[in-house]
């Protein structure tokens, strides 16, 4: 399994960026983000406690359509709970997130935007974090398809979830709760706790949580957990920016 | 003397509309001392539906009409079939070659799904998106949403949602959507150049039935399926789905042939002789929200609890600000006041229950345990909704 990587801060601006691919899927999706802005026309009346979000997908090809509407009303629930829109300075403003997907297949009418949806979430969230906006908690999320003969399958490509029986896009918080669930085909309850289970292996390892309460997050077959790769690219990137101070000192 | 000035009393609907979070609580969590049950706002238990009626056939001008009514949200769906000429296709013979291609591959895919025959080609729904749903919200239907505007997010989002579910279950079969024409065998074999390359997988499955020819697909039966809410309160896509699935129980198709001295196809305008689409299976959607008791989570510095830790808090034990409740089909109050949704889609092949469609998103109270009850549920909700389809 090819892990994904990822740049942060590639635009120059935008407030922050990031951009993203996965190899298995062949997603490449390029995301920035601008926060906190003053929205126009942005009415009072709603919610003037919270910053509003707003969520641009952008398909590569075609112009933006019903499929794009529906991600990204996914996209802004999800980041709703996790963005502390009520901190200093955010509340009456906007966080103004754009998802350009740049590479991998395209995602035709009526297409469930399944396979797309985790790369789209991990973009979002490393974007944020280049822009600072303050959040409550990170997130992981992976999809899986489940093939007639009840195997699980990581990251399909889109001939694999096209026959597949059913498909699963999970995403946990960096605390461990199942923040998204969007699964669809038939299937039964039993085969979506293994789903979730393997899910959950994917994104945070199997847990192991010593006597002082710290977590090591272990490795298994599915390489490291994304939870990890995610937090070294962060790493890096800010490593990369103190460069500077790190080497003078 | 004057009389005492009165006491300062709201009424209760002042004061759903002035503190409506405490509102809602406070009919949630009654005090102990009062003895009343926790109960919603509305009347109804926490994984009560609101009543719910449906009524079919009453557009006379579309194949196949609904409006169902769930509380106070309705929703109008007619379905309307439009003929689509194969010729009218540009990809019509490029596809044919590449759908025989991956026919094996899509088999294995679609046996398991038992008792109905494999059809090779039910991609061609998708691949000639047969099936248009489109759902509308510019109606006056709730104050939000203004009549005449463009498709708010929220009305292309359950467009969306509903063709993907139609794909989905496959609800559709491709073989009510085809018009057939019987090549006669005058003498020796078709000599058409498409005929050739495009026949082969047809002759193969049709020759035991009837031997003088081959059969060939002229045209195909598009449905546009249009949805008016015209009254929203709350949970739409349930009402949407339910006068979707009413209305394409509902739609006959006539009966088309193809005219070789006209080269068209034409349809009879005899009753008797049009035919209902057989649909498969009988998925029906339940949705949920979940009401969490902290208000004033947002003021302060939110400090999620871990999950581990969370999960060894019992539902009961739950106290004060850590309560939540899973509220069944909620009204617009309740919608306004919750941000974690559930939607289930649920179908019963055999009794047995199968889950179509799991979405959760916006919040991290539902888990495995919590979503093994709401699947319940649904499954309760999917015998009485059946009822009244049936009914109809």
């Amino acid at each position: 399994m090819v892990a994904p990587s990822a740049t942060l801060s590639t635009l120059n601006r935008a407030d922050g960026s990031a951009s993203y691919q996965c190899p298995s899927t062949g997603s490449n999706i390029l995301g920035s983000v601008n926060a906190p802005v003053e929205l126009p026309g942005r009415r009072d009346a709603l919610r003037p406690e919270d910053a509003t979000i707003e969520v641009f997908v952008k398909p590569g090809t075609a112009p933006a359509g019903v499929g794009e509407r529906y991600v990204e009303g996914i996209l802004k629930t999800l980041l709703g709970r996790v963005i502390l829109g009520r901190e200093k300075g955010y509340p009456r403003r906007g966080v103004v997130i754009t998802l350009a997907i740049i590479g991998g297949e395209n995602v035709s009418r009526g297409d469930p935007y399944l396979i797309l949806l985790p790369a789209l979430l991990h973009t979002a969230l490393l974007a944020l974090l280049s822009a600072s906006v303050p959040l409550s908690m990170t997130f992981s999320a992976t999809v899986l398809a489940v093939d007639a003969a009840g195997q699980i399958l990581r990251e399909p490509s889109a001939e694999d979830a096209a026959t597949a029986q059913s498909l699963h896009v999970l995403a946990f918080s960096s605390k461990g709760h199942l923040l998204l669930n969007e699964s669809q085909g038939a299937f039964d309850l039993d085969t979506w706790e293994k789903v979730r289970q393997r899910a959950s292996a994917i994104c945070h390892g199997t847990q192991l949580v010593s006597a002082d309460g710290d977590v090591a997050m272990a490795e298994d077959v599915d390489g490291r957990p994304l939870e990890g790769s995610l937090r070294e690219m962060v790493e890096d990137q800010v490593y990369r920016d103190y460069n500077w101070q790190i080497n003078a000192a | 003397m004057a009389a005492p000035p009165p006491a300062l009393t709201l009424p209760p609907s002042q004061f759903a509309r002035l503190q409506p979070h405490a509102y809602l609580l406070a009919h949630l969590s009654p005090p102990a001392s009062s003895n009343q049950p926790s109960i919603r706002a509305n009347g109804r238990a926490s994984s009560q539906f609101r009543p719910t009626s449906a009524n079919t056939g009453s557009l006379t001008h579309t194949n196949g009409s609904a409006v169902v009514r769930v509380g106070d949200t309705t929703a109008v769906c007619g379905v309307r079939a439009e003929l689509l000429p194969t010729s009218d296709i540009a990809s019509w013979s490029v596809s044919r070659s590449g759908a025989a291609n991956n026919a094996q591959q899509r088999q294995t895919s679609s046996n398991s799904n038992s008792n109905d025959e494999i059809d090779p080609e039910e991609s061609q729904i998708q691949d000639f998106n047969l099936l248009v749903p489109n759902l509308s919200l510019s109606t006056g239907c709730a104050p939000g949403f203004v009549p005449g505007a463009p498709p708010s997010a929220l009305a292309q989002s359950l467009s969306h949602q509903i063709l993907a579910l139609l794909h989905s279950t496959r609800l559709v079969r491709a073989d009510d959507l085809r018009v057939w024409y019987q090549v006669p065998r005058l003498g020796e074999t078709d000599t058409k150049g498409q005929g050739q390359g495009e026949g082969g997988m047809d002759v193969d499955d049709d020759t035991t039935t009837h031997g003088q020819g081959k059969r060939e697909i002229k045209a195909f039966w598009a449905l546009y399926i249009d949805i008016m809410i015209v009254s929203l309160a709350g949970n739409p896509f349930d009402a949407a789905w339910a006068a979707v699935l009413a209305a394409l129980r509902d739609t006959k198709l006539p009966r088309a042939w193809w005219d070789v001295d006209n080269e068209m196809v034409v349809c009879s305008d005899a009753v008797a002789e049009a035919r209902r689409l057989a649909l498969r299976g009988l998925p029906v959607a339940s949705s949920f929200c979940v009401f969490e008791a902290d208000a004033a989570a947002g003021w302060r510095a939110v400090i999620v609890p871990d999950a581990e830790e969370e999960r060894e808090i019992e539902e009961s034990a739950r106290k004060g600000m850590l309560r939540r409740w899973v509220l069944a089909d909620p009204d617009g109050y309740e919608e306004g006041l919750s941000q974690e949704r559930v939607c289930v889609v649920v179908d019963k092949v055999d009794g047995k229950t199968v889950i179509v469609k799991l979405e959760k998103n916006g919040g991290w109270a539902v888990d495995g345990r919590e979503l093994k009850q709401l699947v319940e549920i649904a499954a309760d909700r999917w015998e009485a909704v059946k009822e009244i389809l049936e009914q109809c």
